[in-house]
């Protein structure tokens, strides 16, 4: 019989077993560290190869691009014109974001989206004219009038309308990707806010909830440097939001969000994962606000440098200019796509401007459901 | 430039000049919220403050309401003085727990002060819609420990403010931005602080009183007006303060009328109005000639467009004629 091994208090370095001695929370630590560097930061990689690309992919993205700038341009003409009853929230140098991750999704899955996303809502199908009724308060808009501006989605197209609170879409994009899992169906919830909206505590809790539970979600941030007049450096120290996904023990993806095909890798991968039951990712995409906050702002506290620096990567064109060089598409189909874009918002306009004024007679109905 | 001599100021203007003079007088005195920076708030309020105040006193906050309230709670028990400015009173909501349950409940609790101002602005007419239109003050008034101001003139919101900004006690101040810049009273702003719980009579009459507070003043005297003309006498007392409330004033003007209406713009039901009726039935009920009447929104949320938002909320000729009506009866 051996004889009685001393009891030494530190564990044996060789030893495969875990001491008892070890509190548990060492391992399930180091797999915390493994998935906090389950990070990819390509946004300062040089634009997303064309090579290889499903033609079709890359024309449906031009589309989608062109139409949310002549969706936003109208937009700007019609506040201008004085026809919205308040302000519009500019989605310029964001179309890229928001149509790489409609690409992205599959119908079944849920949008939550934010304030510039107006180029997902639209792929996804939402009339053009409905987004415009909302900002005009007419009775064609998705609520009718009782909500507007940038208060518009529709559950029949699996896109959720959220309150002024931000961002207050996040928690719902939860539940959904909770009901999803629950339900055994094969669907992902993609939650969308800004830099700014994440200081809030709606961002930590669903991001915490969602890695806790490994929900099919995808949480996006579309980090345009600035949230009203409150620079990054004042929102948060972090300087970066992807890196946060490591808080919560989820991978995260950094992407330039000019650049549709850099965001539409990024989503999908993230997008792919959730759905294969890989639980949440943080993507978080660069760009930069073009505009005021809303038109009403000129945004003079802006840093001139910053907006001349990011005016030279405009989202559409940029993409516009790649695609005809890899002879995707010619000189003469981009003119006719942008010309399309331009007439069918010029159409919606149209219909926006002519759709009445709700009635409000039956105000009162519809506090509760039947 | 040469500095002109301003001979009116607006609502707006006595908010922002009242500030400054507290700002200028004590500095445990700051400000923090959303963009009150070098945007200069939503509306405006403290454009310039920054470059007079500095980063140290005009607090560029993250976007994180539960936040700027907890840190208030904090500064205040250490010594400061602190005001969170929230963009739209509909935020306050994500800042609910650390306002009741931190800030409200605290001196009763512990003896301690706990002097903080929470300002607002609420309200509708601006075609915001359901979540940027509510009028806060009852989920609030329920509360023990809260104060809560909301001026209806230019002339009074100036030293209502600094009467918050001095009390040690936590003081939600609602502003209503309707009358930020369609408000203005001559001369320039007076920094004498008002007494928080005394409501003012703001036009003298015999036949109804109408009680009111926020933008309800000036419907309420616009009315009286009118009314005027076919020899109805209102009198209009202007609340001032919902909490603590003046029911002394409001009493003793329906001894006089025997005849009142209560007029809000938040929804009807557990508003305001049902506390004051109640209240005046306990105070004056055998002067009473008539049921106390309340005008108030419907029971419904703020409807964003225009003809849905004017079904809900109080207009002038329904306001006018409800009081003809109490005032005929
Ligand atoms: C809870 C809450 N607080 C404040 C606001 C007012 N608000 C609306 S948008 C905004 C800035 C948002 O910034 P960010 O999230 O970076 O998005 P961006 O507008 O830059 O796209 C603020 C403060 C709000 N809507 N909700």
């Amino acid at each position: 019989m051996a004889t009685r091994k001393r009891t030494s208090t530190a564990p044996e370095k060789d030893s495969t077993k875990p001491s008892t001695l070890a509190p548990p929370v060492e391992k399930n630590l180091s797999a915390e560290v493994l998935a906090a560097l389950d990070i990819t930061d390509t946004s300062m990689n040089p634009p997303a190869s064309l090579e290889g690309r499903d033609h079709e992919l890359l024309k449906k993205l031009y589309d989608g691009v062109v139409k949310a700038r002549a969706f936003e341009d109208r937009m700007h003409s019609m506040y201008r014109a004085g026809d919205l009853l308040g302000s519009y929230y500019s989605g310029n140098w964001h179309e890229a974001i928001s149509v790489g991750t409609m690409a992205a999704m599959e119908e079944r899955d849920y949008y939550c989206p934010l304030h510039r996303d107006v180029g997902g809502h639209l792929m996804r199908g939402m009339p053009p004219e409905q987004i415009m009724g909302s900002f005009m308060g007419k009775s064609i808009a998705p609520t009718g009038g009782r909500d507007g501006t940038l208060h518009y989605g529709r559950l029949d197209l699996n896109t959720y309308n959220p309150p002024s609170h931000i961002p207050a879409n996040y928690p719902v994009a939860t539940g959904m990707a909770f009901a999803a899992k629950y339900r055994g169906e094969d669907r992902v919830a993609v939650a969308i806010c800004g830099d700014g909206s994440t200081s809030r505590a709606d961002f930590h809790e669903s991001v915490n909830i969602a890695g806790a539970m490994q929900l099919p979600a995808v949480f996006q941030v579309q980090n345009n440097q600035i949230a009203m007049g409150t620079k990054l450096s004042m929102q948060t120290n972090s300087g970066s939001f992807v890196i946060k996904a490591a808080a919560y023990g989820i991978p995260g993806i950094k992407c330039d969000g000019t650049d549709v095909i850099a965001v539409y890798d990024a989503m999908k991968e993230a997008i792919d994962r959730a759905r294969s039951g890989g639980g949440p990712t943080i993507v978080e995409a660069v760009t930069m606000r073009m505009h005021g906050h809303a038109e009403h702002d000129g945004a003079e506290y802006v840093d001139p440098a910053l907006k001349e620096e990011w005016g030279k990567r405009d989202p559409v064109e940029l993409y516009e200019k790649r695609l005809i060089e890899a002879g995707v598409i010619s000189e003469e189909e981009a003119a006719e796509t942008r010309e399309a874009a331009r007439k069918w918002a010029i159409a919606a306009r149209k219909i926006a401007i002519t759709a009445p004024m709700p009635d409000p007679t039956n105000i009162e109905e519809g506090v509760y459901a039947d | 430039m040469p500095t002109e001599e301003k001979t009116s100021y607006s609502y707006l203007e006595a908010i922002g000049a009242a500030l400054a003079h507290e700002l200028d007088n004590n500095d445990d005195f700051f400000l923090i919220g959303e963009d009150v920076g070098a945007f200069g708030g939503p509306f405006k309020v403290t454009k310039g403050f920054l470059e007079k105040y500095g980063p140290r006193r005009i607090i560029d906050s993250p976007i994180a309401e539960t936040g700027m309230a907890g840190l208030a709670a904090g500064a205040a028990l250490a010594g400061l003085r602190p005001m969170v400015e929230f963009q739209f009173a509909d935020f306050i909501s994500c800042a609910f727990d650390p306002i009741i349950n931190t800030i409200a409940r605290h001196h009763w609790r512990t003896g301690d002060a706990m002097p903080i101002v929470l300002r607002a602005p609420f309200g509708g007419r601006l075609r915001a819609g359901p979540t940027h239109s509510q009028s806060m003050e009852t989920y609030f008034a329920h509360v023990p420990g809260l104060k809560i101001v909301m001026p209806g003139t230019a002339e009074d919101a100036a030293g209502l403010l600094i009467a918050s900004i001095r009390d040690n006690n936590p003081v939600m101040f609602f502003e209503n931005k309707y009358l930020y810049r369609r408000l203005s009273a001559q001369g320039s702003p007076s920094f004498e602080p008002i007494e928080l719980g005394k409501a003012n009579v703001v036009r003298e009459g015999t036949d109804i009183t109408v009680v009111t507070y926020s933008a309800g003043v000036h419907q309420a005297v616009e009315a009286a007006e009118e009314l005027a003309k076919d020899g109805i006498s209102v009198e209009v007392v202007d609340l001032r303060t919902i909490k603590p409330l003046d029911i002394e004033t409001v009493a003793a003007s329906v001894k006089k009328t025997s005849r009142a209406v209560v007029l809000h713009e938040a929804a009807e039901f557990m508003g305001m109005g049902a506390e004051i009726a109640a209240e005046i039935q306990k105070e004056a009920f055998w002067y009473l000639d008539q049921p106390v009447e309340r005008i108030a929104a419907k029971n419904t949320p703020t409807p964003t467009s225009p003809p849905l938002e004017d079904a809900v909320i109080p207009q002038q000729p329904e306001i006018t004629e409800t009081i003809r009506k109490v005032a005929k009866a």
